[in-house]
C-alpha cells in the first residue's frame, strides 16, 4: 500500500487552478491511475477550482491517495468558505448558473469522476468530495 | 493601496509569527521600557530620520521607480514617517508590523533591491542614534543600552519588510510569466487570407483572453479567411476555455474567417463531452497537417467563388 500521502493546495488566482490540475495528476499517478482517467481528473479539478475562485475567491484543494479492500482511488476535496449554494439540487443540473457560463462544472465533474459528494448550504461555505478509482 | 498594489504577507504573520520574531531578536520588556524613553529623540526629529533613509536612496541611485514616481514617494514619505511615531508606542502586534508590510510591498513595487533598501535603513539607524546620544551627553552606558535595544526592534522591521520585499518580487515574476507567455503566441501568415495560431501548454483562461482578442485583431488586419488554431499540447480543457474556444470561433465567423481547430487531444475531447460540452460548432481536424489541407480547400473554393462572381 503507497504511504497515505496529502497534498494541499491553496486556490486564490488563476495559476492556482493549473497548479491544482497539475498536483492532481501527480497524485493521481501515485494512485496507480494512468491514461485518459488522468486528463478527465485534470479537468473536473479545474471545475471545482475554478467554482472556487468565481464563487467564493478563494478555498482550497486537497488532494490525498486513500485505499479500500486493497484498491487505491485519488481523493479531491475542493473546500472553501465562500457564500455557499442555497439549492444544491438546481446547481447540479446541466446549464444551471448564476454566473453566466455554461453550467456544466459541477454536473461534468460529477460525471468525470467515480464519486461525487457535495455538502453546501447559503452562508455555510462549499465542500465537495471526489475520487476516481485506479483501474 | 492607493496604488493597487496587494497588501501582501501581512495577513500569513499570526500572532504566534510576531510573537516568535519578537523572541528570536530578543526583545524584552526591558528593551521595550527603554524604547520608550526615546520618544523625544525618534518622533520630533521624524522628519530628518524619514530624510536620512530618502536621501541616501536618491544620492546613491539605488531608489528603484521610487523617484520616478511621485504618487509612490509620497506615500512611502508618509508611511515612513507614521514608522517613526509607530517606532517608539510601545505596541508591537499585528497592526505594527501590517504596517511595516505594507511599507515593504511598496518598496518592493518601486523595485528597490534589498542593497539599496538595507544601506538606506542604515542612514536611519545612524540617524536615530545620534538623537538619542543627545538625550545622554554624559553617560555613555545608558545611550548605548537604549541604542541596543532599539537596534533589536529596527532589525526585526528589517526581517520582516526583507520577507515581504521578497514575496513582492516573487509575484512580479509570476505576472511577467504570465506576459512572456501571452506574447508566446504569436499569429503566423503562411499564405494569404489563412492564419495559423499555434498554442503551446497551458491554456488557462486568462490567456484564452487575451488569445481571442489577439486572433481578433489578427483577423482584421489581415482580412483573414481562414485561421487554423493548433491546440497540440494543451493537456486540459475545462468548461471556461473551452466556451472561450467557442465564443472566438463565433466571434470570428462574424468577421467573415472560418476556424479550423487542429490537436485537440482524444483525452481533451472525451473530457469536453462528458463534461457536456457541445462541441458541434467547432470544426476540428486531427492533425496541423489535415488542418492546413482543410484550410487549402477552403480557400481555394473561396477563390472559385470570387473568381467566378
Ligand atoms: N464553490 C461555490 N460556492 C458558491 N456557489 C457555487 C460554488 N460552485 C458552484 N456554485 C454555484 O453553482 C452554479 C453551477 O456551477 P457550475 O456547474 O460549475 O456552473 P458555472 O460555474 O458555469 O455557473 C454556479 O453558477 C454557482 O451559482
Ligand atoms: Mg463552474
Amino acid at each position: 500500500m503507497p504511504a497515505p500521502e496529502a497534498v494541499r493546495v491553496a486556490i486564490q488566482r488563476d495559476a492556482d487552478i493549473v497548479a491544482a490540475r497539475q498536483r492532481g495528476r501527480e497524485m493521481a499517478t501515485a494512485a496507480g491511475i494512468s491514461g485518459s482517467d488522468l486528463t478527465l481528473i485534470a479537468t473536473a479539478i479545474s471545475e471545482v477550482a475554478r467554482n472556487i475562485l468565481a464563487y467564493a475567491r478563494e478555498g482550497e484543494i486537497l488532494l490525498s491517495v486513500e485505499s479500500r479492500d486493497g484498491r487505491c482511488c485519488l481523493q479531491v476535496i475542493a473546500a472553501d468558505e465562500g457564500p455557499g449554494i442555497a439549492d444544491v439540487e438546481l446547481a447540479m443540473r446541466d446549464g444551471y448558473s448564476t454566473g453566466k457560463s455554461l453550467g456544466l462544472g459541477l454536473p461534468g465533474a460529477r460525471r468525470l469522476m467515480d464519486e461525487f459528494d457535495i455538502v453546501s448550504a447559503a452562508g455555510a461555505g462549499t465542500r465537495i468530495t471526489m475520487r476516481k478509482w485506479a483501474r | 493601496m492607493t496604488d493597487g498594489y496587494n497588501t501582501p504577507p501581512a495577513a500569513q504573520l499570526t500572532d504566534a509569527e510576531v510573537e516568535r520574531r519578537r523572541r528570536v531578536f530578543g526583545l524584552t520588556a526591558e528593551d521595550l521600557a527603554r524604547i520608550a524613553e526615546l520618544r523625544s529623540a525618534v518622533v520630533d526629529h521624524r522628519a530628518e530620520h524619514t530624510a536620512a533613509f530618502f536621501d541616501h536612496l536618491a544620492r546613491v541611485d539605488e531608489g528603484g521607480d521610487l523617484f520616478r514616481r511621485p504618487e509612490l514617494l509620497d506615500e512611502a514619505r508618509r508611511l515612513k514617517e507614521e514608522h517613526m511615531v509607530s517606532l517608539v508606542s510601545g505596541d508591537y502586534g499585528r497592526a505594527y508590523i501590517e504596517q511595516r508590510a505594507r511599507l515593504g510591498a511598496l518598496f518592493g513595487r518601486a523595485r528597490i533591491d534589498m542593497r539599496g533598501f538595507l544601506s538606506a535603513f542604515q542612514m536611519l539607524i545612524g540617524s536615530i542614534v545620534r538623537r538619542v546620544a543627545e538625550l545622554h551627553p554624559t553617560d555613555t552606558v545608558a545611550a548605548m543600552d537604549r541604542v541596543v535595544s532599539i537596534r533589536k526592534l529596527l532589525f526585526l522591521d528589517i526581517s520582516i519588510i526583507q520577507d515581504v520585499m521578497i514575496a513582492e518580487r516573487e509575484q512580479m515574476i509570476l505576472n511577467q510569466q504570465e506576459a512572456i507567455r501571452e506574447l508566446s503566441t504569436p499569429t503566423l501568415q503562411l499564405r494569404d487570407r489563412l492564419l495559423i495560431l499555434p498554442i503551446i501548454g497551458l491554456l488557462d483562461s486568462f490567456r484564452a483572453k487575451q488569445l481571442t482578442e489577439n486572433l481578433l485583431r489578427s483577423i482584421r488586419d489581415r482580412r483573414a479567411k481562414v485561421v487554423v488554431m493548433d491546440i497540440t499540447g494543451v493537456a486540459t480543457v475545462d468548461s471556461k476555455v473551452a466556451n472561450h474556444l467557442i465564443q472566438t470561433v463565433a466571434a470570428a465567423r462574424l468577421m467573415g474567417a472560418q476556424v479550423i481547430i487542429t490537436g485537440l487531444a482524444a483525452e481533451v475531447a472525451q473530457s469536453l463531452v462528458t463534461l457536456g460540452v457541445d462541441l458541434t460548432d467547432l470544426n476540428t481536424v486531427g492533425d496541423l497537417q489535415g488542418g492546413l489541407e482543410e484550410a487549402e480547400r477552403l480557400l481555394g473554393l473561396e477563390t472559385r467563388r470570387i473568381g467566378s462572381a
